[in-house]
């Protein structure tokens, strides 16, 4: 046994054993890359990649300026400055919309946090920018985003659920009850 | 004075030749290199610059050509701008006395020229021996003088290593020189002639296997490739002796590795593996009649042996971790280092009991 090893030693036993395998990788020549920008791997759904601001069906903003989605941040990357809508004055809505997202984390908090779902996650995490100030994105670039991200969109929430009175929904195109 | 100045003339164009190969070689080199590697560890290599990025070496020279020479604060200039120089000359050097091919002599308007060899000196296993030994000075003095810890570790190792090892390939070689009767690296390759069992590493009276062992891994420690790339470390010291290089500077030390590389594929070849002696005896173009094409086929299997033993590098390099710095001079003084001297008591011994008839 003693004699074993020592043979084993002196013939460099390991050393073949290892060139052995990475010539095997030679020999069976299978790239587990991929040529990235001009191939891409295929993202799973639940990707975290962009944030952006989501519509209804009909156009309108589903952002009620809660500013739960800022609270719920870890990273202090998103900042909303909500406002009344005018002429009525149960209903609230983000004025202002920024978020910084060189600090951006992509952990989903704030898409969790969401009480009507505004927020989603794209799959899209091609942002490389030549100046950081790109990052800094308003309202108008989010909506964008979402836009561009998510086509097919939601009904309005009272017209999911006909059934489920919402206090603070009542805009004027809703259908009302008749009297 | 005309003759004077065909002769010149003649040996420029062999020099150009030579160096232009060599040259090539390299540029080869480097992409085979990260090629192999790739494919070793299932990736790819370069793709982009051509197709499969054959044009990768291309590209490489150009950035390095274009850019900025930084010599840093508190550099030895003088110094600073010798050691690539120093470096990179004798590594190209060597190849003056490689015999590329058969060696016989033609009459080209009443010269007669050896076509496959620059200058057949005497002693040019000697040569070579002497001119690598002062590309190690190119490192240390690299090392020195770019005024920086990292760098000057990495020349020191770089020293100790080339000092421990050379001494290796010497004593490795002096096995061949018994048998063959000659420095001359064409008499050497002209003795292994009729077919590989007349090769230095399996020929009769004394077999070199040892000695070739110990050369192979004496080589790869002498030209600082992993895994005795210690003088350039990359987890320890940030790049070793060329920290601090930059551009072309950088490039020349870059072209001397691999051309130190060639030099001593070269060797063992021609030392231990019949140079351009074709595995079987003769040539088969020769058996066919073409006997005037026969260098064709000899410099061919000079150019495989040449690269089997390059490929040889590439392929521990995507093998073997790096030695630990005691474990490589424990290793070249106490494992290298005897069995050199055995097989040169050995050789001796059987050189002595049966004389070559």
């Amino acid at each position: 046994m003693k004699f074993k090893e020592w043979f084993k030693t002196i013939i460099f036993y390991e050393i073949f054993v290892g060139m052995k395998a990475t010539m095997s990788h030679l020999l069976r020549y299978k790239p587990i890359t991929l040529q990235y920008p001009h191939e891409k791997r295929a993202l799973p759904d639940n990707y975290r990649g962009m944030l952006a601001l989501l519509r209804y069906d009909d156009g309108t903003e589903k952002c009620v300026g809660c500013d739960l989605c800022e609270a719920a941040c870890p990273s202090r990357v998103i900042r909303v400055v909500s406002a009344e809508v005018p002429g009525e004055p149960t209903k609230r809505y983000s004025k202002e919309y920024y978020m910084d997202m060189t600090r951006c984390l992509f952990c989903g908090m704030c898409v969790d946090a969401c009480p009507v779902d505004a927020l989603g996650m794209t799959q899209e995490f091609e942002w490389a920018v030549y100046d950081k100030r790109q990052l800094h994105l308003n309202k108008q670039q989010l909506l964008a985003i979402g836009d561009r991200s998510f086509p097919v969109r939601e009904k309005r929430l009272e017209l999911q659920h006909p059934n489920v009175a919402f206090f603070n929904v009542s805009f004027g195109h809703v259908p009302q009850k008749p009297s | 004075m005309t003759e004077l100045s065909l002769r010149l003339a003649i040996s420029v164009a062999q020099i150009a030749a030579v160096m232009g190969v060599v040259m090539l070689t390299v540029m080869i080199l480097t992409l085979a290199e990260r090629k192999v590697l790739g494919w070793m560890q299932d990736r790819m290599g370069p793709m982009e610059v051509g197709p499969y990025g054959v044009l990768q070496p291309i590209a490489d020279g150009l950035k390095l050509f274009f850019k900025e020479d930084i010599v840093p604060a508190g550099a030895n200039k003088f110094m600073f701008t010798l050691a690539p120089i120093l470096a990179m000359v004798p590594a190209l050097i060597g190849f003056a006395v490689i015999p590329f091919g058969p060696s016989q002599p033609f009459e080209f308007f009443g010269i007669t020229v050896k076509p496959f060899v620059i200058s057949d000196i005497n002693i040019g296993i000697l040569y070579i021996l002497a001119f690598t030994s002062i590309g190690a000075y190119g490192i240390i003095l690299g090392g020195w003088a770019s005024n920086s810890k990292y760098s000057l570790l990495g020349g020191l190792r770089s020293a100790a290593q080339v000092i421990s090892y050379e001494l290796n390939v010497g004593l490795a070689i002096v096995g061949v020189l018994i048998l063959a009767g000659s420095l001359s690296l064409v008499k050497i390759t002209e003795a292994q002639g009729g077919g590989f069992w007349h090769w230095y590493v399996f020929a009769l009276p004394a077999p070199q296997i040892f000695a070739f062992v110990v050369y192979v891994i004496s080589a790869v420690a002498e030209t600082n490739r992993v895994p005795f790339d210690l003088p350039e470390a990359e987890s320890e010291l940030v790049a070793g002796f060329f920290t601090e290089y930059s551009g072309m500077r950088f490039a020349f030390f870059f072209i001397a590795e691999y051309a130190n590389m060639v030099l001593v594929s070269c060797v063992a070849a021609a030392m231990f593996l019949g140079g351009w002696n074709a595995p079987y005896p003769g040539t088969i173009l020769g058996h066919m009649g073409l006997e005037q094409f026969a260098w064709a086929e000899n410099i061919a299997w000079f150019t495989v042996k040449a690269y089997a033993f390059l490929f040889l590098f590439f392929w521990l390099r995507a093998t073997l971790p790096r030695l630990r710095y005691d474990q490589l001079m424990k290793f070249g003084w106490k494992v290298m280092l005897p069995i050199a001297l055995g097989n040169i008591v050995v050789t001796s011994i059987a050189a002595y009991l049966f004389p070559k008839g």
